[in-house]
């Protein structure tokens, strides 16, 4: 999802690049606030983490590999702007050392992986997990937040690179980012849930104490209206996430306004008809349709969605009563 | 090239790369400049060729794959046509990376780091980067040692097992760096640490 140099418009690295400096400051003041001068061990490190993370493959299919993006995970272990920065750090080594995402597109990269990435996954995970509570709230809502996240990143990486274009150029790159994606999104889902299941089986102190691991020390009179700003931006970020996938069926509609157009005669002079007959009107390459790509797009999305219901559910089975108990006993005949 | 200060080099790689994202479609004879001058630049800087061209190649796909998806929908189409467009971008990105490249070639990690300081990052981002790339190395070889041991064990599983294996290993490196982060912040207390990094300049 790194994005390079000269892919997008200048306009949009510009406009891209203040809203990243902007969020990476205030992400910056909020850590440095509450870590104090523990701020560069801690996001130093958990900055190396992600990086070697990101390195360890996992296999998908015969020849194909996935690795963790991360923000997500870093976001319910420190809180989501101590993420933010961690996956900053991350962009910022990775394009001046080894020239992987450009510099002109970092403010752009930021923006896709650290803001969306963090700080809205965690504006899902915190409202979820509050409303299923405990080790099982955490597990499931953490998934759901990565699983939604990389959607989201991938519409908004979408509207970047297709902002000098028409609409119906966003809604061409939208389908095929948004179904490599849900592919993408369900392996940092199941990942993001496993890790997160070994973190909670083995030092749970380390999450469970405080969604923020002590970043977040709950100042008086700050509580209420902060949940209602989480539960209201996590609730945004879910339903643009659907809208992601289904917008591509959506795009039917500027077509359907033109034909009736067409019909009534209003649009008649808007397609010129060329003077010389197109070679092979009909002939199109062998690839698969763009209609075939929204509709892949909307049922991978659906899939999508209910696997990851599933798995987490699954996964989460530990954290109930008789899961555990089963888990124990297993434990012991080992 | 190597000695200049750093913070010349990074000036001066920013303005390169703005100035090629920013060279409208099909200006080829300013493309063609700012080549001359990176390949000028390559050439003083003493970076090897041979390994610009296998980095680039390696990146050459992506990008060509970004071009084709992206340029059907510039304006710039109608005027210069297809071919025109993808061309164009993947020559200005094969420019701007390459720049990239030249620039981590010819200065090191701190070097930069202390350029971006003075020119005014915040310090603690700066502090977090230059404490990052150190234990970039660290973790790495941790990782590289706990699957080496994992390999001694001789295991070989499903698909669904090593996803286990593999996560409980991203696991058991969060608990270590939580822990190393820890450890090594005592030990900059210890020595005097008071959140800012002092260099000897």
């Amino acid at each position: 999802m790194h994005i390079p140099d000269a892919v997008l418009d200048p306009r949009v690295a510009a406009l891209t690049g203040v809203m990243g400096a902007a969020g990476l400051f205030y992400g910056l003041k909020s850590v440095e606030g509450r870590l104090k001068e523990r701020t560069t061990s801690l996001m130093g490190m958990m900055s190396a983490f992600i990086f070697a993370a990101q390195m360890v493959n996992f296999p998908v299919g015969p020849g194909v590999s996935g690795h963790l993006l991360g923000g997500v995970l870093v976001a319910v272990m420190l809180g989501p702007w101590a993420g933010a920065v961690v996956i900053a750090a991350v962009l910022i080594v990775q394009c001046f050392l080894f020239g992987d995402g450009g510099l002109t597109a970092l403010g752009a990269n930021f923006v896709n992986m650290g803001l969306i990435g963090s700080v809205v996954g965690y504006a899902i995970y915190a409202p979820i997990r509050r409303w299923i509570g405990g080790h099982r709230g955490i597990l499931i809502a953490a998934m759901i937040a990565a699983w939604f996240t990389v959607l989201l990143a991938a519409g908004a990486c979408a509207a970047e690179l297709s902002a000098a274009g028409s609409h119906r150029d966003f809604f061409r790159i939208l389908s095929w980012m948004a179904l490599v994606h849900a592919v993408i999104g369900l392996g940092e889902a199941i990942i993001t849930g496993l890790v997160v299941r070994f973190i909670l089986l083995t030092r749970p102190e380390l999450i469970e104490q405080d969604p923020t691991w002590g970043l977040e020390s709950p100042v008086p009179g700050s509580g209420p209206p902060r949940r209602w700003l989480a539960t209201i931006l996590g609730g945004l970020g879910v339903a643009l996430a659907v809208v992601v996938f289904l917008s591509p069926l959506a795009s039917e509609l500027p077509d359907g306004l033109e034909f009736v157009g067409q019909r009534i005669g209003f649009l008649a002079d808007e397609s010129p008809s060329s003077p010389i007959p197109a070679p092979m009107p009909d002939y199109q390459l062998p690839l698969p349709s763009l209609e075939h790509v929204k509709a892949a797009t909307a049922v991978a999305g659906l899939v999508g969605t209910l696997v990851v219901f599933a798995v987490s559910w699954g996964l989460a089975r530990v954290f109930s009563g008789a899961g555990h108990r089963s888990e124990r006993a297993s434990a012991d005949a080992a | 090239m190597h000695r200049l200060d750093a913070r010349y080099k990074l000036l001066f790689t920013l303005a390169f790369v703005i100035a090629v994202v920013a060279t409208p479609i099909g200006q080829w004879r300013v493309l063609g400049s700012l080549g001359l001058l990176l390949a000028l630049l390559v050439g003083i800087s003493g970076a090897s060729v041979r390994s610009l061209v296998l980095r680039w190649a390696g990146f050459a796909l992506v990008i060509g794959f970004l071009a084709v998806m992206v340029a059907p929908g510039l304006p710039a189409r109608a005027s210069h046509g297809l071919v025109t467009v993808i061309l164009s971008i993947v020559v200005k990105n094969s420019l701007a990376f390459l720049m990239m490249l030249v620039l981590a070639t010819v200065s090191s990690w701190l070097d930069l780091l202390q350029a971006m300081r003075r020119l005014g990052v915040p310090r603690v981002l700066v502090a977090t980067l230059q404490f990052m790339e150190r234990y970039i190395h660290v973790l790495g070889e941790e990782l590289a040692r706990m699957s080496q041991a994992r390999r001694a064990r001789s295991f070989q599983g499903g698909s669904i097992l090593s996803w286990r294996l593999l996560t409980g290993m991203l696991g058991m490196l969060l608990l270590r760096s939580f822990e190393r982060a820890e450890r090594v912040h005592s030990a900059m207390l210890a020595r005097g640490w008071d959140g800012t990094i002092h260099n000897l300049d």
